[in-house]
């Protein structure tokens, strides 16, 4: 299942839909449709944040499912390169008045997912999160 | 949908969705609180970042004037995400 969506922080709604929808029509539980909400929410956010397309171009999400997991696609297009599996992990354990919220959803996001495969050729960017499903 | 209320007894009760889209909504309820106040989040469904960098920006600006947000009623789910982020260690959290 596929959507293409605005590069909008007021797409998420949308987002959400989609991901519901498909959730309840694979009879997914509530903790793994829990984990892809907040990995595709954290995912997107950062590509509208700091992806610079150079077009009007949308993100592409499309969501599919083998036997053992879920394959999740976040395409970019028009932009540069960035691996967010090489962003910097904040510190979570630094007392109250010393922390950021910079770093915190990506941090999430590889909570959520098992393995986090990324490409990119032409300006077109695809980060590929992997949920393994008898894990939960 | 998200909701944030503020009842008479200055209990915080949230409900719905805290996402990245409803960081104002969230912000301009949490913004009006000015003592220490217990945040109800019986009918909260779920929170990303977004939503825990405006707990995490109120926290600080109430710890510097002597008081506190203490959290009741997680859902599994969000209390997985205070434990991964430890904001578990901030946030006095009632079971």
């Amino acid at each position: 299942m596929e959507i293409t969506v605005r590069r909008d922080i007021a797409s998420l709604g949308e987002i959400f839909d989609f991901i519901d929808s498909y959730a309840s029509r694979q009879g997914l539980d509530s903790g793994v449709q829990f984990s892809i909400r907040l990995a595709v929410e954290e995912l997107f956010t950062n590509m509208v944040k700091y992806n610079r397309s150079r077009t009007e171009s949308g993100i592409e999400i499309s969501l599919e499912q083998s036997a053992s997991s879920l394959i999740l696609r976040l395409t970019d297009f028009n932009v540069d390169a960035f691996d967010i599996r090489t962003a910097k992990e904040p510190d979570t354990a630094k007392p109250l008045g010393e922390r950021k919220v910079g770093g915190l959803g990506i941090h999430l996001l590889k909570r959520m997912v098992d393995t986090i495969d990324y490409e990119y050729a032409d300006g077109k960017s695809t980060v590929i999160l992997t949920k393994n499903l008898e894990q939960t | 949908m998200f909701d944030a209320r503020i009842l008479e007894t200055g209990e915080v009760v949230l409900s719905g969705r805290l996402d990245a889209s409803q960081t104002e909504r969230a912000n301009e309820v949490f913004s009006r609180i000015s003592t220490s106040a217990r945040v109800n989040f019986k009918d909260l469904e779920y929170i990303s970042s977004a939503g825990l960098g405006i707990l995490l920006m109120n926290q600080q600006r109430l710890k510097n004037a002597g008081f506190a947000l203490k959290l009741t009623n997680l859902n599994k789910h969000i209390q997985d995400i205070f434990l991964y982020t430890g904001f578990d260690k901030i946030f006095e959290i009632e079971k």
